[in-house]
């Protein structure tokens, strides 16, 4: 149903928030193989998979239960978990994504596996923010200057925060 | 003479590995060429230059700290290429600064630098890329999520002291020039190439071959070599460079 994508990590984890965090930051589009405690031991069968658009996770499905959905998530089971991420052109979830059966809340897959309600939040927050269709309205974004100028000042304020937060002024101010 | 330039861009999946490649190969006709995997924490370059059987990586550099840079650098397709491991215990123990000794190492080496940076400017070993570079390439899609992070990495790189080279627009669907034409407008440097959306893209990856070399007369291939073309390396002293990388001093945070 999805096709093989770029194997990214594959790792066993005992928390899966900073996972999910970091496919979030990326604004992953891909999926994740989750198998539990049971799962690593056993076959491939006894995994779930979740996917991610723009690091948002869409849908869900277990392979050994064949339930999809939030229910698929309670099929994963407990920490720790072998965790696969794989990357895969958008264009190749398209269809999978259609299949409302499966889907899941933007915060669910937080919630539920890694017990994070402030992760949950923020991935709500993103699917918010997320442009569905994304060719419309690029024309339009790029007519508002003003907005445009919004984003480059708050990026460069962000910037000059994090260069202090990190502790890297001082190479900045060597170049 | 060593210029060394981050290919970045704020979202993933923009075909930044793809992009890193294919200007590796068109800039090595004219210069020594070293393409490095800098997004450690979600490396892909291995699977697009077909070396993800091999055994020494970046993180094997990254971590044991007695593996020589040289023992990670594969030729391929005419060019020197430095892929990351994606296995767990690589992740884990890899110091993401040690990642600054390593590209001081190549730049020795090299003309032309190109580091696939990490998509994100969450952390400070993701931006370090584009701390420690001289000039970045933002690549783009004809996306509202993708021209906006693409905005938040310039002006990123701009307070950081890096300069941009300019903008590639992949994967355009029919034309773009109006598109991209508005974009050029809020970014600095040249719009280097826009890039038709190609299955031979794809099919390149799935077959761990780089796109100039799977079909090099595809109109990708072709708008590649192009931005290739547009680019003016810089001859900067590779030794400044190499220092650069070597001595920033860049301290964990309180």
């Amino acid at each position: 149903m999805i096709p093989e994508g770029d194997l990214l990590r594959s790792r066993v984890l005992t928390a899966l928030a900073p996972a999910l965090s970091a496919v979030l930051e990326r604004r992953l589009d891909g999926y994740a193989l989750v198998a539990s405690r049971d799962g690593l031991l056993g076959s491939d069968s006894e995994r779930g998979v979740v996917t991610f658009e723009d690091g948002v996770p869409v849908l869900a499905y277990h392979s050994r239960t064949d339930r999809g959905g939030p229910q698929a998530l309670d099929d994963i089971g407990a920490a720790p978990y072998r965790f696969d991420l794989y990357a895969l052109d958008p264009d190749a979830l398209e269809l999978p994504h259609r299949n409302e059966d499966l889907r899941v809340g933007p915060g669910t897959v937080a919630e539920r596996l890694a017990g994070d309600p402030a992760l949950a939040d923020r991935t709500r927050e993103r699917a918010g923010t997320l442009d569905r269709d994304p060719d419309d309205g690029l024309e339009a974004f790029l007519d508002d200057e003003a907005a445009i100028e919004g984003i480059k000042r708050s990026a460069r304020e962000e910037a000059t925060e994090k260069a202090d937060a990190w502790g890297i002024e001082e190479a900045i101010e060597e170049r | 003479m060593v210029e060394a330039f981050a290919v970045a861009s704020g979202k993933g999946g923009t075909g930044k590995t793809t992009s890193t490649v294919a200007l590796g190969m068109a800039l090595a006709d004219r210069y020594d060429v070293t393409i490095v995997d800098a997004d450690t924490g979600m490396a892909n370059l291995l699977f697009h230059a077909g070396l993800e059987d091999v055994e020494t990586t970046l993180h094997d550099v990254m971590t044991a700290g007695d593996v020589p840079v040289e023992a990670a650098t594969y030729d391929r397709f005419g060019m020197s290429v430095v892929p990351c491991g994606t296995s767990l215990a690589g992740f884990e123990d890899a110091d993401p600064e040690r990642l600054r000794g390593a590209v001081a190492d190549l730049a020795a080496g090299a003309d032309v630098l190109l580091l696939d940076s990490p998509a994100t400017l969450g952390s400070k070993s993701a931006v370090l890329p584009i701390v420690l570079s001289d000039r970045v390439i933002v690549v783009l899609n004809p996306t509202v999520p993708a021209v906006s992070d693409g905005l938040k990495v310039q002006e990123y790189a701009l307070s950081y002291g890096s300069d941009i080279a300019g903008t590639i627009f992949n994967r355009t669907r029919g034309d773009a020039e109006s598109v991209t034409e508005k974009a050029d407008r809020y970014f600095e440097g040249p719009t280097l190439a826009t890039v038709p959306e190609s299955d031979a893209v794809q099919a390149a990856r799935s077959d761990g071959t780089p796109l100039l070399k799977h079909a090099p007369d595809s109109p990708a291939a072709a708008a590649f070599r192009r931005a290739a073309g547009a680019l003016s390396v810089a001859d900067g002293d590779s030794e400044a460079v190499a220092e650069r990388f070597r001595t920033a001093v860049i301290p964990d945070p309180p």
